[in-house]
C-alpha cells in the first residue's frame, strides 16, 4: 500500500489577488493510516506548496488552534483521521461564520472580545490577602463546572451554530459555557458582573437551540447545556422573590 | 481610523448561503421542528375563537366539527406531543437540583417530569369530561 495517495481540496484565499476564496486540489501520498488532516496540509506545505497558510501547535487536540471545515463539518483537524474520509478526496476549508484573512486562516477577533466580556476569572467582591491561604474547594464542588473548564476556545462551536452565522452579535456557545463555568464556581462572585452580557437578548436569549455546538465540541463541553441551564437560571432569578440573590 | 487600520489587508466577509439549513441533517430537523409551531400556533388561535363563540351563549355556539378540521387537530395534536416529549426529556439535562449535597440523576428529573406531565394530562382531561357532561 506504499503508493496510495489521497486528494486534498485546500481553501486559498489571497486577499491582495483574490476576489474570493476558492479550493485547489492537491494529491499527496497516504503512507499511513494514522495521517490526520493536519498532517497532510504539513505536507502540502513542506512538500508541494509553501504559501499555505493555516493555523496550528499542539498537534494533540489541546491548543485549539486548527480548527477547520473538514468536508463541511467544523473539526479540529488534528484529530480528523485521513482514513475516515479516504477514498473520498477531503475538502478542507476554513471555519464557517468568520471572516477569512488568508487561506485557512479565520480572523478570531470578534471570538476574543466576547471571551473577555464574560468576564472569565474568578471575581471576588473584597480580595483576600495572599497570606490568607487558598481558597478550598471539595471535589463536589469542582464537578459542579468541570465539564464547562474542558473548552480549548477551538471554536469550532461556533462555526457549527447557525444562529451565530446569521447574527453575529450572538455572545455564542463557547463564551457562554465558560461564563457558567465561573459561575457555578464555589470561589466565584462575579455572577452579578456577568448578567448584562449572558441575561442580553444577544447572549443566552438568541439561542434557538439548535444544539449543533454540542455535536461538535471535541471536548464534550455541552455548550447548549450550558445555554439552556443559564436561560432557566437567570429566569428563576428574575421570577422568584429570593431569586436576585448573589 | 488609524492608518494601520486603513491598512489591514482586506477580509473575505463570510455569509450564509440560504440554504444553509439543507446542508446538515441536524439543521434540517431543527427547520422542521421550528415550523411545527405554525399549526399549533393556527389551532390555538381557532381554539380562542371558540373560546369567545361559546361566552356569545349556546344559541351562536357551533364548534368546528369538520372531518379536515379533526385531520388537522390529531396532526397537531402529534406535533404538540412532539414538542411536549423534546421539552420534558431536556429539562432532565438542563435541571440541575441537589438532594443532600448530591446532584440528582437526570433520569430521575426527566421522570418525574412525565408522571406530573401524565398526572396534569388526567386531571384536565378529568375535569373537561365531568363539566361537559
Ligand atoms: S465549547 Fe467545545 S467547540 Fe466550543 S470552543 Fe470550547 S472546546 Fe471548542
Ligand atoms: S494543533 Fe492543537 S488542537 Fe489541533
Amino acid at each position: 500500500m506504499a503508493d496510495k495517495r489521497i486528494t486534498i481540496q485546500a481553501t486559498r484565499y489571497d486577499p491582495d489577488k483574490d476576489e474570493r476564496p476558492r479550493l485547489q486540489s492537491y494529491e499527496i501520498p497516504f503512507s499511513d493510516d494514522s495521517m490526520v488532516v493536519l498532517d497532510a496540509l504539513n505536507y502540502i506545505k513542506s512538500e508541494v506548496d509553501g504559501s499555505l497558510s493555516y493555523r496550528w501547535s499542539c498537534r494533540m487536540g489541546i491548543c485549539g488552534s486548527c480548527g477547520m471545515m473538514v468536508n463541511g463539518t467544523p473539526k479540529l483537524t488534528c484529530n480528523a483521521f485521513l482514513r475516515d474520509y479516504w477514498p473520498r478526496p477531503v475538502v478542507v476549508e476554513p471555519l464557517n461564520n468568520f471572516p477569512v484573512i488568508r487561506d485557512l486562516v479565520i480572523d478570531m477577533d470578534d471570538f476574543m472580545h466576547k471571551l473577555k466580556a464574560i468576564k472569565p476569572w474568578i471575581i471576588r467582591r473584597q480580595e483576600i490577602p495572599l497570606g490568607a491561604g487558598e481558597h478550598r474547594q471539595t471535589n463536589e464542588q469542582i464537578d459542579d463546572f468541570r465539564q464547562f473548564s474542558q473548552c480549548i476556545n477551538c471554536m469550532l462551536c461556533y462555526a457549527a451554530c447557525p444562529v451565530y452565522g446569521l447574527n453575529n452579535e450572538f455572545l455564542g456557545p463557547a463564551a457562554i459555557a465558560l461564563a457558567r463555568r465561573y459561575n457555578l464556581d464555589s470561589r466565584d462572585q462575579g455572577l452579578k458582573q456577568r448578567l448584562p452580557v449572558i441575561a442580553d437578548n444577544e447572549g443566552v436569549w438568541e439561542c434557538s437551540f439548535v444544539g449543533e455546538c454540542s455535536v461538535v465540541c471535541p471536548k464534550g463541553v455541552d455548550p447548549a447545556k450550558a445555554i439552556q441551564q443559564t436561560k432557566l437560571e437567570t429566569t428563576m432569578r428574575f421570577v422568584l422573590p429570593y431569586g436576585n440573590r448573589d | 481610523m488609524t492608518n494601520e487600520a486603513q491598512a489591514a489587508p482586506r477580509e473575505y466577509r463570510w455569509r450564509m448561503p440560504a440554504n444553509w439549513w439543507t446542508r446538515n441533517r441536524h439543521y434540517f430537523l431543527y427547520v422542521v421542528r421550528e415550523f411545527t409551531v405554525v399549526p399549533i400556533a393556527l389551532w390555538l388561535l381557532w381554539l380562542l375563537v371558540e373560546i369567545k363563540r361559546a361566552g356569545d351563549g349556546p344559541a351562536r355556539y357551533s364548534p368546528h366539527g369538520s372531518a379536515a378540521f379533526v385531520v388537522f387537530s390529531v396532526i397537531t395534536l402529534v406535533f404538540a406531543l412532539y414538542h411536549s416529549y423534546t421539552f420534558l426529556s431536556l429539562a432532565g439535562v438542563i435541571i440541575h437540583f441537589k438532594v443532600l449535597d448530591r446532584p440528582l440523576p437526570s433520569r430521575l428529573i426527566v421522570l418525574a417530569q412525565f408522571a406530573l406531565w401524565a398526572v396534569a394530562s388526567v386531571v384536565v382531561g378529568f375535569v373537561l369530561i365531568w363539566f361537559a357532561r
